[in-house]
């Protein structure tokens, strides 16, 4: 048995412990056996990754279904990719395991969700170790599960609740496109193993722009849509920040939604064969990195804007896979979970200062109460709004550069994303940070750093926020493309053209977006430090402003296109069709069963001398049936 | 050796012919006999004590179970005999077997004896 | 086959425990016999051993029958409780004893190499059962039922053993293999050019009806209802799993080796008893108000779909049949051991309620009953992340993978009665969960607990990874 299988397989019995003994495992015991799941898992993650031999492995571990040749087997791959992702699952969940021992100590279902969390981690890495789309998909559906039950993990709340419904319907929807990519891969190629699959590609003198590739690929990205939050499938994102915060930082920022890029690369293969795929994907990350940035510009939840910050940056991540800079994209991945990770716990730790209060305009003046969020949270804030040397910057530039190469229009608009993003993170830190405390005077009573359980991951996601763009360091910087050069394998098969920036293009590009990023960053300073403008109170938006607070509209637009047709049409189904067909065929249908029942029980009359005498007959029809040429001659 | 199913003709005719004489005596006696009926002769049995109640009166299981346990015993003995006969030829072998199986009959007896059967009294 | 011998010295043993005065030793000292022979019978694995004069023989597909009914039969001690607190009328360890013979019994029907084997288990398992099935001597159903057996069952085997001796005078052959090869040499198929053929025909066709009688096919299965009814629930648990699975592996080992070849003779009477059996155990099935009886014509359904992938002879048939017994075995003693204690805690002036009625309402305070019972009839259905979804699942790929058409025909009239099956399977489930009831905590012993966990944690394991047995099969 490899440690692959160790790495799943202790948040399942951290899972088992906490769920199964909810209520009765002591709370002081609780945490500590969630957390040490997670960080006995990391230290596996890390122990496979130092001693990865750069040959893919695959692990397996037994044959779940095999129906004539066809075969799927219960296997984790170990590759470049799967191990990153495993050391950012691991890593990042290890800390917010440990964030929550704090965060959630007053709350009576402790056990409960650091249950859900460890099942969480466990489906999570199911996703990412499998070695083929049927254990990907197990994953997939898992991480929904754990994602609607911690969404609604305060269930007495009807509001959360609906959020839960809401997020799980929406990946529902986009797992049938999933779902029917792996069958549409199914019969085409007829195995679901990566390995089988992508050397059936690379050998089959398949045409860049092949339909079924296309097809394939399209179905796939519907799946990835769904949990990555992209246009039309975005509006769970959002509401999901019912969950606790940590929840949020853990599953709806740093790796859950982060799947589906996950999932694009590993099937990078197929991706780049399909030129159009690629090109909706693009666009479609960028209309979404724009989308949301706008929206995020006016929220006043705290969490709201750094849900749509999500929504936004996971667009930047398929802008980048759209151009196939994969590497790009997974290196935003990373940086991306450092930081937003971050903030979000940065957040939760605001959030617990002030009371569970979530609205920006009564916060305030906080940096002085709450120093070690308030640095950390600054350092996040920098990072994500691309300003070097931060993570952030590294990541997003490279991904700005590849775009510009590809479109130059796209890299515009791309821009205009970022600096929103500058603009809105930084009137976040401002409002909450900065200025006078404009909450209520028992709040500011109650302030108080929080314990050291929450501040020390703090300090480390921190930390790897400032320097994580150093795993990339490019050429231009002295540095060596590590993290390109390691996945670099990952890409063998897909013949990706080198199209880098040339040296002099990719610093100007550089120079220009941090003029950006400051610009913005300065005007927020103004406006909102300077002038000390708060945002005013819910109502009394006008015009544009008023659209952009209230999303667009968006929400309000899909009920009305289609939850309230189905609706009506459902009723219409319901009272006339069940009504006057269904009911009468199913209802005739077991009327029918149950009247030859009747009929049926009564030849078992209970008399020996009938039974013997049927059976005679029985066989001696057999007899004369099989006889009957000999007999009648 | 082939055997067709026409050599199986002459146990056919001996089958015929066992059942013919039996059929053909119990006919002939039926009509050959002389019948003469009288009250004293119709009773069930001709001479000595005259018969009470019927004759279809409950037993104790009791009987019924020694009886069964006698059958079962005696059949075991029918196994002996051609033991005996070949005694020599299976030799220890045999005698080893037989061993175990008297053994079995043995654990059998016990078993019977303990569970009180022949205790007629109880 | 030092199974056989050890189960033989076990079940005289466990006689002569019941001598002593603790009853409570019989159950775990029976349960240990059933496991040192589980060990004694995969002693054999991937050897093939002619035992007692090439009278026996066991080959890995044998062991694992054997394992199968082994397994059954350690489950169905384990819910056994020592039959009861009744000192007077129960007699334990003649019971266990009974059940360790007919074991025996069964063990050499799935071994047999011999024909006079094959006759000689049935009649082991066969008296066994006609015993134990009376064993509740105080109630008139179960000596009703006894005798019944009894009778038809003596009928049947007559039957099978006039068959015996034709198959012998066609092939002139007790052998198996040895029938095969003569089957296959005097080229049989057509009754019309040897003389031998009808003879032969003669032979299958009785010898069929006394094994289609022990699996209760249709137009044999009239006895089931009524003796599975009758029998105390516990040995109606045994008879139906481990009396089952023991007739299909005989049906399907004398068919495998010995006739193939002449498969026009028997195919197509046996494809019709098939549907037969598969729609007179469903139809029947729905308008049953006793859940026990209920399970009876479930269990005439299961032979009939077992029947079918016996028929379909495809390389995957081994395995299939074997999935198969065992996810119904496992999910029938589930059914039997909840229906065991909720007709004891809902008995009326003594005697057990056996009704759906009685069900009703056992999830309020018999929530852990409620969802044993749930997985169970959700695998007797066959609904998916089941055993019995597998189990279905496999015997219809057997039937579509056959290339007849006719195989394509069973499956569909299989699938459209297994939607049937739907029905009653999910009455007691409604009982149980829908329907409002007084029914107070039961209290189940350990070891009671015990096998229903593991039943339902099997049945829920195999349905999510079926290869995990099925690669051994």
């Amino acid at each position: 048995m490899s440690l692959a299988v160790l790495i799943p397989l202790f948040p399942l019995i951290g899972f088992l412990i906490n769920g199964l003994g909810f209520r009765r495992v002591p709370k002081s015991l609780v945490g500590v056996i969630g957390s040490a799941a997670a960080l006995a898992s990391f230290a596996c993650a890390l122990s496979l990754f130092l001693n990865f031999s750069g040959q893919p492995e695959v692990v397996h571990i037994f044959d779940w279904i095999t129906i004539g040749d066809f075969n799927i087997s219960m296997s984790f791959q170990i590759d470049q990719l799967s191990l990153l992702m495993l050391l950012i699952i691991t890593g990042v969940g290890s800390l917010i395991h440990i964030y929550s021992i704090g965060y959630m100590h007053h709350d009576e279902g402790f056990g409960k969700f650091f249950a859900f969390l460890n099942l969480f981690l466990f489906f999570m890495l199911l996703l990412v170790l499998g070695s083929n789309y049927v254990v990907m998909f197990i994953g997939w559906e898992g991480v929904g599960l754990c994602s609607y039950l911690l969404i609604g993990f305060w269930n007495k709340n009807t509001n959360y609740g609906n959020a839960a419904r809401k997020a799980f319907i929406m990946n529902r929807i986009g797992d049938l496109g999933f779902l029917l990519g792996i069958f549409l891969i199914i019969t085409h190629f007829g195995t679901v193993e990566y390995a089988d699959v992508f050397s059936k590609v690379a050998e089959g003198g398949y045409e860049s722009g092949d339909k079924t590739l296309m097809y394939i690929t399209l179905l796939l990205f519907v799946g990835a849509m769904g949990k990555s939050a992209q246009i039309p499938l975005y509006t769970w994102l959002p509401d999901a920040m019912a969950g606790p915060t940590p929840v949020s930082a853990l599953i709806h920022a740093a790796t859950m939604v982060t799947a589906g890029i996950y999932m694009i690369i590993r099937s990078n293969v197929l991706y780049s064969l399909s030129p159009e795929t690629l090109e909706v994907i693009g666009w479609v990350g960028t209309a979404t990195a724009l989308l949301a940035a706008s929206i995020g510009l006016l929220q006043n939840d705290i969490k709201k804007v750094l849900a749509y910050s999500t929504v936004s940056q996971l667009g930047y991540m398929f802008m980048g896979l759209g151009v196939m800079a994969y590497s790009s994209s997974f290196f935003h991945v990373m940086t991306h979970a450092f930081f937003k990770a971050l903030l979000f716990l940065g957040a939760g730790s605001v959030i617990h200062a002030m009371s569970d209060e979530q609205d920006i305009r009564s916060m305030g003046g906080l940096r002085k109460k709450l120093p070690i969020t308030f640095i950390t949270f600054l350092i996040a804030t920098i990072a994500i709004s691309g300003i070097p040397p931060f993570a952030g910057f590294f990541s997003k530039d490279e991904i700005l550069a590849h775009v510009y190469e590809h479109n130059k229009l796209m890299w515009v608009l791309a821009l205009a994303g970022s600096m929103m993003t500058s603009f809105y993170m930084f009137r976040l830190l401002f409002l909450t940070f900065f200025g006078e405390f404009r909450g209520t005077h028992e709040q500011e009573h109650h302030l108080h750093e929080s314990p050291i359980a929450m501040t020390a991951p703090l300090m480390i996601l921190a930390v790897l926020s400032a320097v994580g763009g150093f795993f990339n360091l490019p050429h231009i910087f002295g540095g060596h493309a590590s993290l390109a050069t390691f996945m670099e394998p990952l890409f063998a098969q897909s013949h990706i053209e080198a199209h880098a920036p040339n040296e002099s293009t990719e610093k100007m590009l550089m120079i220009v977006s941090v003029i950006a990023a400051l610009v913005s960053a300065a005007v927020a300073y103004v406006m909102y430090v300077s002038k000390k403008a708060v945002p005013e109170a819910d109502g009394t938006e006008t015009g544009l402003q008023k659209v952009v607070y209230n999303k667009y509209y968006i929400d309000e637009l899909y009920d009305t296109v289609f939850v309230k047709p189905i609706t009506a049409l459902s009723n219409i189904f319901y009272s006339f069709v069940e009504f006057l067909v269904i009911d009468l065929i199913v209802e005739g249908i077991g009327k029918l069963v149950k009247g030859i029942s009747g009929e049926a029980r009564l030849v078992q009359n209970g008399t020996t001398g009938y039974y013997i005498f049927a059976m005679v007959i029985s066989i001696a029809v057999m007899l004369i049936w099989g006889l009957r040429i000999f007999i009648l001659g | 050796m082939n055997y067709q199913p026409s050599d199986y003709l002459p146990i056919i005719v001996q089958i015929g012919a066992a059942l013919a004489f039996i059929v053909l005596t119990m006919v002939a006696t039926h009509w050959l006999g002389p019948k003469r009926h009288s009250k004293a002769k119709d009773d069930v049995f001709e001479c000595g004590i005259e018969s009470v109640g019927n004759a279809r009166t409950p037993i104790s299981v009791k009987y019924f179970l020694v009886a069964i346990l006698f059958v079962l015993f005696d059949v075991e003995i029918i196994f002996m005999y051609p033991w005996a006969v070949n005694f020599k030829t299976l030799g220890w072998d045999g005698f080893l077997e037989m061993i175990v199986f008297m053994s079995l009959l043995l654990a059998g007896f016990i078993y019977v004896l303990k569970k009180g059967v022949l205790d007629w009294e109880k | 086959m030092n199974a056989i011998i050890a189960l033989s010295l076990f079940g005289i043993t466990n006689l002569f425990l019941g001598f002593l005065n603790n009853r409570k030793i019989l159950l775990p000292a029976t349960l240990l016999f059933v496991l040192i022979a589980f060990g004694l019978n995969l002693a054999d694995w991937n050897h093939e051993y002619y035992w007692f004069h090439n009278m026996l023989k066991t080959n890995n597909l044998s062991i694992n029958f054997t394992s199968i009914i082994l397994v059954a039969t350690a489950l169905v001690v384990a819910i056994s409780r020592g039959f009861g607190n009744d000192e007077e009328h129960t007699h334990p360890a003649e019971y266990y004893g009974i059940l360790l013979f007919s074991v025996v019994g069964a063990i050499m029907m799935v071994t047999f190499q011999s024909l006079f084997m094959l006759f000689v288990g049935i009649e082991i398992l066969s008296v066994a059962m006609y015993v134990l099935t009376g064993s509740d001597k105080r109630n008139l159903r179960s000596n009703e039922a006894a005798l019944k057996y009894f009778l038809m069952g003596s009928f049947a085997t007559g039957i099978m053993l006039f068959g015996i001796a034709l198959v012998y005078g066609a092939t002139g052959s007790f052998d198996i293999n040895g029938i095969g090869n003569m089957v296959n040499q005097a080229k049989l198929q057509d009754i019309m050019l040897n003389p031998y053929g009808p003879i032969l025909y003669g032979g299958i066709i009785l010898i069929f009806v006394g094994l289609l009688f022990k699996i209760s096919a249709a137009p044999f299965h009239f006895w089931t209802p009524d003796v599975y009814d009758g029998a105390p629930s516990i040995f109606t648990a045994f008879m139906s799993t481990v009396v089952k699975t023991a007739g299909v592996a005989a049906t399907y080992r004398l068919l495998s080796i010995s006739f193939p070849a002449v498969y026009g003779l028997w195919g197509n009477p046996l494809v019709y008893i098939t549907c037969l059996t598969l729609f007179i155990g469903n139809i029947t099935a729905v308008y049953q108000q006793s859940f026990k009886r209920m399970l009876a014509y479930s269990s005439i359904s299961h032979a009939g779909y077992l029947l079918i992938t016996v028929l379909a002879k495809t390389p995957t048939t081994n395995s299939s049949i074997l999935f198969y017994s065992l996810a119904y075995s496992i999910a029938t003693i589930s059914a039997f051991a909840v229906l065991m204690v909720v007709s004891e805690a809902q008995s009326k002036s003594g005697k057990p309620d056996e009704s759906f009625t009685a069900l009703n309402g056992l999830a309020t305070n018999n929530p852990f009953l409620a969802f044993v019972l749930t997985v169970s009839m959700l695998s007797l259905a066959g609904i998916p992340l089941t055993a019995g979804f597998f189990g279905k699942f496999f015997i219809f790929a057997d039937a579509f993978s056959n290339v007849s058409s006719l195989f394509k025909t069973i499956a569909v009239v299989a699938i459209l009665m297994s939607t049937v099956g739907i029905y009653y399977y999910f009455k007691p489930i409604i009982a149980a969960y829908l329907k409002k009831g007084d029914l107070e905590k039961i209290e189940l012993s350990p070891i009671y607990k015990l096998t229903l966990i593991i039943t339902t944690a099997l049945t829920i394991l195999l349905g999510i990874a079926p290869d995990l047995v099925k690669n051994i099969f």
